[in-house]
């Protein structure tokens, strides 16, 4: 037995993984390994994409099916050709049989195709949802990584913000902007859509930023007295580049953590508020077609539950995988 | 103690005087005509009717002053004007556009179901929920305990208003097994009283207890994994006994603290849970109001209450923390 040193790699090679080289995983390399191991976290992935498709090709598979969702359509049946006198539809469920002219049925009262309302529904969904967590992402990380980086006056300011709106009742300030800044804009209906559409992103960002910009700004504050950051500050590197550069790439987990939990409540939120009536009404929302079908369920059950299932799989999905992220990206959770 | 609770009350303050500027601000700062929703109420809308009752509403002066005026009305009486003369005692928070009653004793009315509803709710799914997630705690790693966290997981990835309408159109409506589902005041007996709100308790306390049930799992589990539990039983105490005694006591104060925001949050509005239950509380009239046209006294009354409620909340539960944990010291 000779006592030629060893190398660690050396050491490393032959005790512990065999012959292959050894390679340095990042955190967030192993997080999705984690998660590729992650059964219910697979399902949900599964789910999502298949939503998330259904919503992308909305209007090709409307369009090749010849349904719509909006009854002043030119080319989509008007409401007295498909809705009888007594509200109920002449075509379809409940009353008729099954057609693939319309899958789901058509609605009462308004005669819309009740599928191309879902789809179009699942795209406003998706889309508002999407919208708000990548806003309220960039914002609260902004914020945070100011208010964390510059010591004095602007932190101070910069934490009573997030303090205040952390302290203000958010739903009830959801309920009443929303109403209060559309009902300024009651002009035509398009113009009406339009500014329920973004005033609704705006104000779910309005309050969704504030979790992401405290939790960032503590996380800065810790890493900020590290010795790479303290190194980066002594041999010079501009301060944007130590945002950017440095920081950033140091919270990756928490900011991808933050959103995959954000998501689904913004799409809760979205469809809570046109449930309630004070979200969108003038374009499709799962939200209001569960509000519409509410008083149907005891003749035409389909048409509460297809909006109904279609919300708990996209809710649930989300939740779940947010569920399943955060698990993959904590380091102190054992599989 | 003195010199923290001072402070906190002067920037509680301060959020509650911000929180009315901005709901103020929002609505006579918009592009529309303030005076238009009370317009719209009342009949059909001219301009000539439009003008009159900008003018009687002060809406033409700068929004500065209207701010004072409506401010000032907390402290003091004051006489609104809407086209006719109104009377409104301190505090005043205005006269709702549409039932042309005074909002704070409109307010007043509602306030007890909202609370009602609160307080069943907020019970059942404390105590549901601390009892799960300690029995999970004692048996954790094994199938029971697992099943409860997957359940409790599950449950809380649906939004509460979806199981809350179809438990009230199931459980009430078509299989007829809590047929009233309804506000009735305490004043009309007890029985009525819980009867009515027992569905929405139901709803409201098992969604909202798996949460706490998988918090106050992981505290238990920390709990128990500290020295002194391991002395308690050495020094042979019965299980239960250190579970229940040494172990929930120290693991209990975080859930109460999250308990005490939650529950402000209920009394500000349990929005979804009236709505749907069709409960006359503070959550659906606040909703009412926010139909168009705007009611926007009741809008403003509702959101500074519930900031006032919430911020209340936020203080009262730090105090409290350092009663129930006395490391915490407040400076």
């Amino acid at each position: 037995m000779g006592l030629s040193p060893v190398t660690a790699d050396e050491l490393l090679v032959d005790d512990v993984v065999g012959t292959a080289p050894v390679a340095g995983k990042s955190p967030t390399q192993i997080a999705l390994e984690r998660l590729r191991k992650d059964k219910v976290a697979l399902v949900c992935v599964a789910v999502l994409v298949t939503l998330v498709l259904l919503a992308v090709f909305a209007p090709l598979i409307t369009k090749a099916m010849g349904i719509y969702w909006d009854v002043t359509d030119p080319r989509a049946p008007t409401p007295s050709e498909v809705i009888d006198f007594d509200g109920f539809p002449l075509i379809g469920p409940p009353f008729q049989d099954f057609t693939w002219d319309h899958p789901l049925g058509i609605a009462p009262g308004t005669g819309s195709d009740n599928l191309a309302y879902l789809l179009y529904g699942l795209r406003t969904s998706l889309v508002v949802a999407l919208a708000a967590t990548v806003f309220s992402t960039f914002v609260g990380v902004v914020i945070g990584l100011l208010a964390g980086f510059s010591r004095g006056w602007l932190d101070r300011v910069l934490s009573f913000v997030i303090d205040l709106f952390l302290s203000f009742p958010a739903l009830l300030g959801m309920l009443a902007l929303a109403p209060i800044v559309v009902s300024n804009f009651s002009g035509n209906l398009d113009e009406l859509a339009r500014a329920q559409f973004f005033t609704l992103i705006g104000v779910l960002i309005l309050f969704g930023w504030m979790f992401l910009a405290r939790l960032i700004r503590g996380q800065v504050l810790s890493l900020r007295e590290r010795e790479f950051i303290q190194a980066a500050e002594v041999i010079g590197v501009p301060t944007r580049q130590i945002l950017f550069k440095e920081l950033l790439p140091n919270m990756v987990a928490p900011m991808v953590v933050a959103t995959s939990l954000a998501l689904p409540q913004f799409v809760a939120l979205e469809a809570g508020l046109s449930f309630l009536g004070l979200g969108l009404t003038s374009i499709p929302s799962l939200g209001k077609m569960v509000a519409d079908a509410t008083p149907y369920y005891a003749d035409y059950g389909l048409y509460l539950w297809a909006p109904v299932l279609i919300f708990l799989m996209l809710t649930m999905a989300l939740n779940l995988l947010g569920d399943s992220v955060r698990d993959a990206f904590d380091p102190k959770t054992r599989r | 103690m003195i010199g923290f609770i001072v402070r906190r009350l002067m920037s509680s303050a301060l959020v509650v005087v911000l929180t009315s500027m901005f709901v103020f601000a929002l609505f006579f700062l918009g592009p529309s005509d303030p005076a238009r929703p009370l317009c719209d109420l009342n009949g059909r809308c001219t301009p000539e009717r439009l003008a009159v009752l900008t003018e009687a509403m002060g809406f033409d002066e700068p929004v500065t002053e209207q701010y004072a005026i409506w401010a000032k009305g907390l402290v003091s009486d004051r006489t609104v004007d809407m086209g006719a003369k109104y009377d409104c005692d301190a505090p005043c928070l205005g006269i709702s556009y549409g039932s042309r009653e005074e909002v704070s004793t409109e307010l007043k009315d509602k306030y007890p179901a909202t609370i009602s509803l609160a307080i069943g709710g907020a019970i059942l799914y404390l105590v549901i929920g601390v009892t799960l997630g300690t029995l999970a705690a004692k048996v954790r790693g094994t199938l029971a305990d697992r099943g409860l966290v997957t359940v409790s997981l599950v449950i809380s990835s649906i939004p509460y208003y979806v199981v809350a309408l179809l438990a009230w159109i199931y459980l009430s409506l078509e299989w007829g097994i809590f047929p009233d589902t309804s506000y009735h005041a305490l004043t009309d007996g007890i029985g009525p009283w819980a009867y009515g709100l027992l569905l929405p308790w139901l709803v409201l306390g098992l969604t909202n207890s798996t949460s706490y049930a998988r918090f106050s799992r992981g505290q238990m589990v920390e709990t128990l994994g500290e020295d002194y539990i391991r002395t308690a039983t050495a020094k042979g105490l019965k299980n239960n006994r250190v579970i229940f005694k040494h172990g929930l006591r120290a693991a209990i104060v975080p859930v109460i603290t999250i308990f005490g925001l939650d529950f402000a949050y209920l009394l500000v509005g349990t929005v979804f849970t009236e709505q749907i239950f069709d409960i006359d509380g503070i959550g659906r009239w606040g909703i009412r109001a926010l139909r168009a046209p705007v009611d926007f006294p009741v809008v403003a009354a509702t959101v500074l209450v519930g900031a006032i409620i919430i911020v209340i909340a936020n203080l009262l539960v730090d105090i409290l923390y350092s009663v129930i944990d006395p490391r915490v010291r407040l400076t």
